[in-house]
């Protein structure tokens, strides 16, 4: 990172420490605590690496207790490449060392064809869900991340499971205001992007995905991730 | 073949697909262009086309001698967000734009506020301002108004400075060619610059070089 980034970033993290205060973050986390810990017994905490799903995880594993269930899906290295993925391992490691890891690798993410076969991805994901045999997911989904999401309420009964939202009510500041006072881990890619597209609309997403074409990431990916374009590992 | 800069003075901003632009890359393009004719807008995908074209650049082993974008100002990036329709065939009647299956893209384009863009390399003068003078604009979504060029300065310099410069790498150069080389990475060093052919491990533009 040079000078100006780390100046960047040095007045991100002022504003950030002042908003847990300001936005009564610490409040929030406790509440969000209490509700997750009604489902932890029978429930899975679900790590993709993300800034939510770290918070959710710090969370739990420093409020809650300590040897929850985590399950972390593997993308591969066509969709996450292993620099990023190797950051998650180690941040997730840091964050709640008692816990027990499940970790699942996507096979096709060892081929190019992960990046535009997305409905092997689903197939493959809601599979091994399934076959975990928790029945409750917790999951580090927010409200105010799009109209669907509000729309999905806190607890959701699925076929086979019940998710649950923990950090629903926290906003992308609430989010990022615990990310940088409890110093929890996340990608190093995050700032890049969020240096470009503004701290609410950096997420971490799979890489050179095609299903997210939509949403211009591909494009964005190969002009800001463009190591990991031709050989992600 | 002389060592040649090349200036783009741009009216409008550069939208990138690639923290580069490759200059071997646009003149292939519009010879291509000139080669097809109308065919070139019914080009196969996927096909790589114009390996036979004559670009009029000189070749070091099998690197065109061509650097990449050099941006002035050197402005970091900014981001333009923009809606296009899905490129699919559309049914009669009505259809819903904002959700579901015809939702339209929501498209995120990085762009660079540079107001010139340099190139160096060594080729053929007149060739080579004849070719660029042909560009209408550089980098992508030309066809939203990114890139447009106000006009192209082509002259001789005293050096090559199409491969290296000062001990720096102005284009990708496979580290198999180098003796030493300060940073790489996987990318395309050759044209078609999409294809899986042209990729190996390469020096990274602007990084310290030693050619072997």
């Amino acid at each position: 990172m040079s000078g100006s980034d780390e100046d960047w970033l040095r007045r991100w993290r002022e504003y950030f420490l002042a908003w847990y205060d300001e936005g009564r973050v610490e409040e929030k986390a406790e509440e969000a605590a209490e509700f997750a810990s009604r489902y932890l017994d029978e429930g899975v905490v679900s790590v993709s690496g993300g800034k939510d799903s770290m918070t959710m995880l710090h969370i739990v594993a420093t409020r809650c207790r300590e040897d929850v269930a985590v399950f972390h899906w593997d993308h591969g290295p066509w969709l996450m490449p292993r620099e990023v993925e190797e950051e998650i391992r180690r941040g997730i490691a840091a964050v709640a060392p008692r816990a027990r890891l499940i970790v699942h690798e996507y096979r096709l993410g060892w081929s190019e064809r992960a990046r535009w076969d997305w409905e092997a991805w689903y197939k493959a994901f809601f599979s091994t869900l399934q076959s975990l045999g928790f029945r409750y997911h917790l999951l580090g989904i927010r409200a105010d991340e799009s109209c669907r999401r509000r729309a999905r309420g806190r607890v959701v009964e699925r076929r086979s499971w019940v998710e649950v939202h923990p950090i629903y009510h926290f906003s992308w500041r609430d989010t990022w205001a615990y990310v940088f006072k409890h110093n929890v881990p996340v990608p190093r890619v995050y700032f890049d992007y969020a240096k470009l597209l503004g701290w609410d609309k950096a997420r971490l997403v799979t890489f050179f995905d095609k299903e997210f074409e939509k949403y211009g990431s591909p494009q964005l990916d190969s002009v800001l991730s463009w190591r990991w374009k031709a050989k992600p590992f | 073949m002389t060592p040649l800069e090349v200036v783009f003075h741009l009216r409008t901003p550069v939208a990138l697909g690639f923290p580069w632009i490759f200059f071997d890359s646009l003149l292939a393009h519009i010879r291509l262009k000139e080669e097809l004719g109308e065919r070139y807008y019914s080009l196969p995908t996927k096909v790589p086309m114009g390996a036979q074209l004559r670009v009029p650049l000189k070749r070091w082993r099998d690197v065109p001698v061509a650097s990449v974008s050099i941006f002035e100002p050197q402005a970091g990036l900014a981001v333009f967000s923009f809606f296009k329709r899905g490129d699919f065939p559309f049914p009669r009647g009505r259809v819903e734009r904002s959700r579901g299956f015809f939702k339209d893209y929501y498209l995120r384009a990085a762009y660079i506020p540079a107001v010139r863009v340099r190139f160096y390399c060594t080729g053929e003068l007149e060739e080579v301002a004849r070719l660029c003078r042909k560009v209408p604009a550089l980098g992508k979504e030309r066809n939203i108004g990114f890139g447009f060029i106000k006009r192209v300065e082509v002259r001789e310099v005293e050096e090559e400075w199409g491969l290296v410069w000062n001990g720096v790498a102005m284009r990708p150069i496979p580290v198999r060619y180098l003796k030493s080389w300060e940073d790489a990475a996987w990318m395309a060093y050759k044209p078609p610059y999409w294809s899986k052919k042209s990729f190996d491990l390469c020096a990274v533009p602007f990084t310290r070089v030693e050619l072997a």
